[in-house]
């Protein structure tokens, strides 16, 4: 089932207020329960959604961290981070 | 009995909203919208049938349709706080939406049902525009436009061909007119989305090559064209073409009365009329 729960989390980011405050406050406790690959696990935490994208990840969903500002993403440094994989600007 | 009356295509960029409120009734994007809104005004269709791409809005991963009816009696959204645009309630066409997709079933289309849902601005910016007052009743038709594979253009084409049938088959006189949203080249939140840009035009020239075949009615040329790899390369949400290629299966082969891109945002507002 690989990245359909990278798919699921970012969804809930954008429909699930009381989600995305959990992921806001704890995110590797908040995305603890999903099934994740180890790199999944570590490229959503570190915020990376250029490697995201690389495994196949949706950019219309990716772009819901940025809209919501989670993981460490906003609308700033978005562009970059989906450019450059592994780009922690 | 029933009689297809016009097209039309629009995109649905979700700032739109608010980029007329700011920029007011003269800008373009506004100007553009009026000019099909003119056209829909004086067609007075009775029903809108609106082909449109769910953005994993109103439709998840979980089970997501290829191809889906709406079939209720209306609809809320946006579902996913566009700007600017307000709460609506959408009449839908219960009956006709029913007629298609029984229609559509014995004519081996494999719809999926949705009989509870909300939609998202990919429906409602165009709306917003085209019929504040919400008082057209619609009959939404999902297409996937946003999650590759895609349908097939052909089948997508197949799709508008029955849709018309349908409605000339109907018991009653209805005036059926058909919408398309959605653009020919962008791309959201992904990697073909230029630098420094959440979203953009990937590919200025894909929109160009639709553009020409829209205006000299060259169908097979786009039906062939429009692969899904192709439309990939158009960016991530480019495969809202399928909605426009679903509403000239329903039209047939015909010029447009008004076909104005912005080119640069990929996407353009068209007109079918031939009364």
């Amino acid at each position: 089932m690989s990245i359909y729960y990278v798919h699921k989390i970012a969804q809930q980011v954008a429909k699930d207020p009381e989600f995305r405050e959990r992921l806001k406050r704890d995110p590797e406790k908040a995305i603890a329960g999903y099934r994740l690959t180890d790199e999944e696990r570590r490229a959503l935490l570190a915020g990376d959604v250029g490697r995201l994208a690389q495994m196949g990840a949706h950019g219309y969903l990716l772009g819901h961290f940025a809209r919501n500002e989670v993981l460490g993403l906003h609308m700033r440094n978005y562009s970059q981070r989906i450019h450059d994989p592994g780009s922690t600007v | 009995m029933g009689e297809i009356v016009a097209g039309f295509g629009v995109p649905h960029t979700p700032m739109f909203p608010a980029l007329v409120k700011r920029d007011g009734p003269q800008c373009e994007t506004a100007q553009l919208y009026r000019a099909v809104a003119g056209h829909l005004d004086a067609i007075k269709p009775d029903a809108l049938v609106v082909f449109d791409s769910d953005h994993l809005n109103t439709f998840f991963l979980d089970n997501y349709p290829n191809l889906s009816i709406g079939v209720t009696d209306q609809t809320t959204g946006p579902n996913d706080g566009t700007p600017e645009l307000p709460p609506y309630t959408v009449p839908v066409s219960e009956d006709l939406a029913g007629r298609l997709y029984s229609f559509g079933l014995q004519s081996g289309f494999d719809l999926s049902l949705a009989q509870e849902f909300d939609v998202d601005h990919s429906i409602l910016v165009p709306l917003h525009f085209l019929t504040p007052h919400m008082q057209l009743p619609i009959v939404p038709v999902f297409i996937n436009g946003v999650v590759h594979p895609l349908p097939a253009a052909r089948r997508c084409f197949a799709l508008g061909q029955m849709v018309r049938t349908a409605v000339e088959a109907l018991p009653a006189s209805s005036k059926v007119a058909v919408l398309a949203s959605g653009s020919f080249s962008l791309d959201v939140g992904g990697h073909l989305s230029p630098r420094g840009q959440f979203a953009g035009t990937p590919d200025v020239g894909w929109g160009d090559t639709v553009l020409g075949h829209l205006q000299n009615g060259r169908i097979n040329e786009l039906l062939n064209e429009a692969t899904s790899e192709r439309m990939a390369r158009a960016g991530n949400v480019a495969g809202e073409l399928l909605n426009w290629i679903a509403m000239l299966g329903v039209i047939g082969d015909r010029r447009p009365r008004f076909l104005e891109p912005q080119r640069e945002m990929g996407h353009a507002y068209g007109v079918w009329r031939w009364d």
